[in-house]
């Protein structure tokens, strides 16, 4: 079949088009930029096609700059005095299910409260509890591996909170170990560094955890390709996950804040939720945990000092996204 | 003219860059009760989108109306507002959503509008002045030349003799300077699309001018 050179021209001019207004636009790579500014100089017509583009550009852009009328903000104002603000707004418990929907809250409310309870314990009873001295020392398997892992941070405010990480990062004098790579958009980086170090730089992170969508660690086993995924993680959790000397022992922990995070994630009751962070309502006193003490006259066993300070070194490889 | 070469339009995108914490901030302090929240929001940036409304719509009036349609459905759909784009490009959307279906149902208004002021316009003098702007080859001066009013109607009316989709794509970048891929994003297309669709319309806007000059 014959190929129509009409076609092909018009195909072809599309596409010098493109380019001419991506080079306009500054939507070209460095090559790209060179390719066109190579074509420009070799070739008039296309010089000349450029200009014609660039004064389409600049006629559009240079319109003067419209102000809204006073008359939208007073009509934005008058509709949002009819409405009632997103705190004002009650649930119509009489309407929707009246007393047997308030009875079936308390129930579903009470039933994940002692579920929680339980979890909570499991997790500060492994954390407090007193150790008896290990069957076989454990200072060489300690020192196997340090903590590694990925963190995926979601944010709407990519540049501004890329930003403040790079801040901190500098803050901490944590520049030096760290890799700092762009990949469609994502910012992503490697970062190799000490225990304390990394504390530190979780501190200051600390601030911008209310900016971001999600926040999800993956914490590297000792299985290759196998990890353990926190859904919702903070600062401090990520911090403790680190700061555990053993490799089972942060896959553990891991866990156990997976579990966590997502039983408070789908508390029925928002308010529940927000009582058992504060910690201060009536219904969380009542579940108080207490930290196990020593009973008997037992010593906290130490750890060595070759097992706490052998292998300090973690990796975490942080990826910030839209 | 490269996007950064032009200050206007980079200032503005830095701009964006550093209000998105305080979008975040004031969108949660409105959630709490605090109404003067959304009002911030809206004076942060009705002029913007009351601007980029105006150039599509082409109608001060309806401009004003769809800019505050805006910011009501803004309010409305606050509690889906996820946070997923930002607050900036979100109200975008919706801006551009709503001017596109106006100008779709009052296509044939629009069109009315149009060939009235096109008969006003054909005089001489508008077409020296716009043959004047298109053969200057010197490095383009877009302060002294498009201050004459003759010029801006020729830019007016070259916009509304595109259709919708090419006139929106226009106007955000040449106007709002928005990036390619936040045009994709406000409009919800490919990013090749926005390449082509652009190309195309300006490609369409010269034509215009020529058949204005004719």
């Amino acid at each position: 079949m014959k190929e129509n050179p009409d076609m092909n021209t018009n195909a072809s001019n599309e596409r010098i088009d493109e380019l001419l207004n991506s080079y306009i636009d500054d939507e070209l790579t460095v090559e790209q930029q060179a390719e066109v500014e190579r074509l420009i100089d070799q070739d008039a017509k296309i010089a000349q096609r450029l200009r014609q583009l660039q004064k389409c550009q600049i006629l559009v852009g240079s319109m003067p700059y419209a102000e809204a009328p006073p008359s939208v903000l007073e009509g934005v104002k008058a509709s949002l005095a009819d409405r009632s603000l997103p705190s004002e707004e009650q649930p119509a418990y009489e309407q929707q299910a009246g007393k047997k929907y308030v009875l079936l809250r308390k129930v579903l409310a009470a039933a994940a409260m002692i579920t929680l309870a339980a979890v909570l314990s499991v997790v500060i009873h492994r954390f407090v509890a007193p150790k008896t001295a290990p069957d076989k020392p454990a200072a060489r398997t300690v020192a196997a591996s340090g903590f590694s892992g990925r963190l995926e941070l979601k944010t709407s405010a990519l540049n501004a909170v890329d930003a403040f990480i790079k801040s901190a990062i500098d803050d901490n004098g944590l520049s030096a170990s760290i890799n700092p790579e762009r990949r469609q958009g994502r910012r992503i980086y490697s970062l190799d560094c000490t225990r304390e170090g990394l504390h530190s730089l979780l501190d200051d992170l600390d601030n911008i955890w209310t900016e971001l969508d999600s926040a999800t660690l993956f914490v590297n086993t000792e299985i290759f390709g196998v990890q353990t995924v926190v859904d919702a993680v903070t600062t401090k959790q990520i911090a403790e996950i680190a700061g555990q000397d053993s490799s089972k022992r942060r896959i553990e922990l891991a866990k156990d804040f997976a579990v966590l995070n997502n039983i408070a994630e789908n508390l029925p009751d928002k308010e529940i939720r927000v009582a058992i962070e504060a910690g201060d309502s009536s219904l969380t006193q009542q579940w108080r945990i207490f930290k196990p003490v020593l009973t008997s006259n037992q010593k906290a066993v130490k750890k060595p000092a070759d097992q706490v300070q052998e292998k300090q070194t973690v990796h975490l490889t942080i990826i910030l996204d839209w | 003219m490269t996007e950064a070469a032009n200050p206007d339009i980079r200032s503005r995108q830095v701009s964006n860059m550093r209000v998105t914490i305080n979008d975040a901030v004031l969108i949660e302090q409105y959630r709490k009760g605090d109404s003067e929240a959304m009002e911030r929001l809206v004076l942060k940036y009705q002029n913007r989108i009351y601007n980029v409304i105006l150039k599509i719509c082409a109608d001060p009036d309806d401009a004003a109306e769809l800019t505050q349609e805006t910011f009501v459905k803004v309010i409305e759909n606050l509690n889906k507002f996820e946070g997923r784009s930002g607050f900036y490009t979100w109200t975008f959307r919706i801006a551009v959503n709503l001017t596109l279906n106006y100008c779709q149902r009052n296509s044939r208004l629009a069109f009315r509008s149009l060939d009235a002021e096109q008969q006003q316009q054909d005089d001489s003098q508008v077409k020296q002045v716009l043959k004047d702007f298109l053969s200057d080859d010197s490095s383009p001066d877009p302060a002294a030349e498009v201050q004459s009013k003759e010029l801006y109607r020729i830019a007016a009316r070259t916009l509304m003799g595109l259709d919708e989709a090419h006139r929106a794509v226009i106007v955000l970048r040449d106007i709002e300077g928005m990036s390619y891929a936040r045009i994709a994003e406000v409009l919800d297309i490919e990013l090749g699309t926005v390449r082509s669709r652009l190309s195309r319309a300006r490609s369409k806007m010269r034509d215009i001018l020529e058949d204005i000059l004719r």
